[in-house]
């Protein structure tokens, strides 16, 4: 399916029943340590609760913060030089 | 062990002040995990490209040089950390907890969570403590150059970048988003790396007029320029202090002899005990601990290099230090220092084939350690990430699993029989690869590619099981 395609119809309750039995069964077989590498955060800790998209516009925030402090400093010192 | 002190606790207090990115309560449409991680990698391309802001200058020898491809860091911009802070501390963490100095137990929720703020608490202290070491040890510019007021600036630009690296892993990983943070950064890093090395349109001029960084270009303009086609030919695939074409092909190569690997697996059959008629397969793949060999072995290579560095810069007379490595300014990627000599030269990849005629004995050395360095490291890791025989076997107890025509108690000794003899050979395999790749002058590095060749493949594969769980919900 394309990323950008549109969502296909439900389908019947028979093929989900069908995928849903596939899936069971290969469950236990997705194993293997490739799966578990590097993978530090999977449980839910207590913590300061943020939602993704509070990351997302955090680190948008950060960049764009030091884009202005590049653009100020450029700004004040041209116009200490003058 | 139960009622007494334990270091896990120390983080408690902690814990509260930890950022920490939610579960997702419903499930995710794979095109909006798609959107997630999307906009996760263009935030961290553009901090690997912005310049940290009151830098004084990034010249000079950079000690880091070794660990750039694999932590996916740039020098001078506000990615100067990349992942490094989440990687040591996860390894650190790992490791600690693997050989029992923490006990950890890994069925109690609170264990695991206080295991997971003390990874996250370590992580931000080493960003911390990174980031001043950066300022102080003078890589922007000495403090008196810079001021007080940059320097500070600086130190917070860089930790809180730390910051955002770990929850945008942290993000992809709870399930907004495919794969790990870590590996997407190190992978793209490298792929850019490839890329631009084929394709750089900047011009250097090294004594014989202007050429071309990029292989692919230098190849056509050299071509197109140069009268005699034959010598343009010579020139652009074995040119010397700049990326040619048969770097380039070698890479390619690489490329394709893992994807080839990667399909190496044993199948061992397994069936359901409740459901009848549920089969499975667990597969045993070659690669069993994938790229986590050379990750551990080049960890340990560049703190060494660090090291030695550090060392013979001080000390350089001393016979200790020199055969632990002596160092020299490189002629050709300005202020870079390469091992000469001592322990450090034997386990660099010799840098051609010529090098590897004229130092037989380097060659050699530098292949046995690989090889038997990450063996060692697959069979370690084995034990320390639990999918060692006897973790995998009580899984696929949970799982009510087991394998026709042998007994339960049998499973263990069944998965033994492979797994620790595919953790082994696998290990050898990705060195042998590493060296080859590193032998033929593969662009990025024989580790950088390895590991950009290993994370694509496990990208590829998430893409393939996030598809078939999507068609399936959707009845295809």
């Amino acid at each position: 399916m394309a990323v950008g395609g549109t969502a296909p119809p439900r389908g019947s309750a028979a093929a989900a029943a069908s995928m849903r039995r596939r899936r069971t069964t290969s469950g236990g077989a997705s194993g293997g340590a490739a799966g578990t590498m590097l993978q530090f955060y999977t449980d839910d800790a207590p913590g300061l609760k943020i939602s993704p998209n509070v990351v997302l516009v955090m680190s948008i925030g950060f960049i764009a913060f030091v884009a202005i402090l590049h653009v100020v400093g450029k700004l004040y010192l041209v116009r200490r030089e003058a | 062990m139960g009622g007494g002190f334990r270091v896990l606790h120390l983080v408690r207090p902690f814990l509260s002040f930890l950022p920490e990115v939610q579960s997702a309560d419903r499930k995710i449409p794979f095109r909006e995990k798609v959107i997630y991680t999307v906009i996760a990698l263009f935030i961290f391309l553009v901090c690997s490209q912005l310049p940290l802001y009151g830098i004084h200058s990034t010249t000079g020898a950079d000690p880091f040089y070794w660990m750039r491809v694999i932590l996916a860091s740039n020098r001078g911009t506000v990615m100067e950390l990349g992942i490094t802070p989440i990687v040591t501390s996860g390894l650190v963490m790992q490791l600690l907890a693997g050989s029992k100095i923490i006990e950890v137990d890994n069925n109690v929720r609170e264990d695991r969570a206080l295991l997971n703020g003390a990874q996250k608490l370590l992580g931000i202290l080493i960003a911390v403590g990174e980031a001043v070491a950066y300022v102080l040890s003078g890589m922007y510019g000495s403090v008196g150059q810079l001021g007080v007021g940059n320097a500070i600036l600086i130190i917070i630009q860089l930790c809180f970048a730390g910051i955002i690296v770990i929850c945008l892993d942290e993000l992809l990983q709870k399930g907004y988003g495919l794969g790990s943070g870590i590996s997407l950064f190190i992978a793209t890093n490298i792929c850019e790396n490839i890329i631009w090395k084929a394709f750089s349109p900047t011009t250097i001029n090294s004594g014989r007029g202007a050429e071309f960084e990029g292989a692919v270009i230098a190849l056509f303009h050299l071509l197109i320029t140069r009268t005699d086609k034959v010598r343009a030919l010579r020139e652009a695939f074995y040119r010397q202090n700049l990326p040619n074409v048969t770097n380039l092909l070698a890479t390619v190569l690489i490329f394709l002899i893992v994807i080839y690997f990667q399909g190496f697996r044993v199948v061992l059959p397994v069936r359901s005990k409740n459901a009848r008629g549920q089969q499975g397969s667990y597969p045993i793949k070659l690669f069993y601990t994938s790229n986590m060999p050379i990750i551990l072995q080049s960890a340990l290579v560049s703190n060494l290099y660090f090291i030695s560095q550090l060392l013979y810069r001080k000390y350089s007379g001393n016979f200790l230090v020199n055969l632990l490595g002596k160092w020299k300014e490189s002629e050709y990627s300005g202020g870079q220092f390469v091992p000469v000599g001592g322990l450090a030269y034997y386990i660099t990849a010799p840098s051609s084939l010529a090098d590897m005629a004229a130092n037989p004995f380097h060659a050699l050395f530098y292949l046995v350690f690989m090889l038997s360095a990450c063996a060692l490291f697959s069979k370690t890791w084995i034990e320390v990430s639990g999918s060692s025989a006897k973790d995998v076997a009580k899984q696929l107890k949970e799982q009510q699993m087991v394998m026709p025509g042998h007994r339960e108690s049998n499973l263990q000794k069944e998965l033994n029989r492979y797994i620790p003899t595919a953790a082994a050979f696998g290990g050898i395999c990705i060195g042998a690869l590493t060296v080859l790749a590193d032998f033929m002058g593969a662009i990025g590095s024989g580790t950088g590619i390895l590991l950009a060749v290993t994370i694509i493949y496990q990208y590829f594969e998430t893409f393939e099981k996030e598809k078939a769980s999507e068609l399936g919900f959707f009845g295809f």
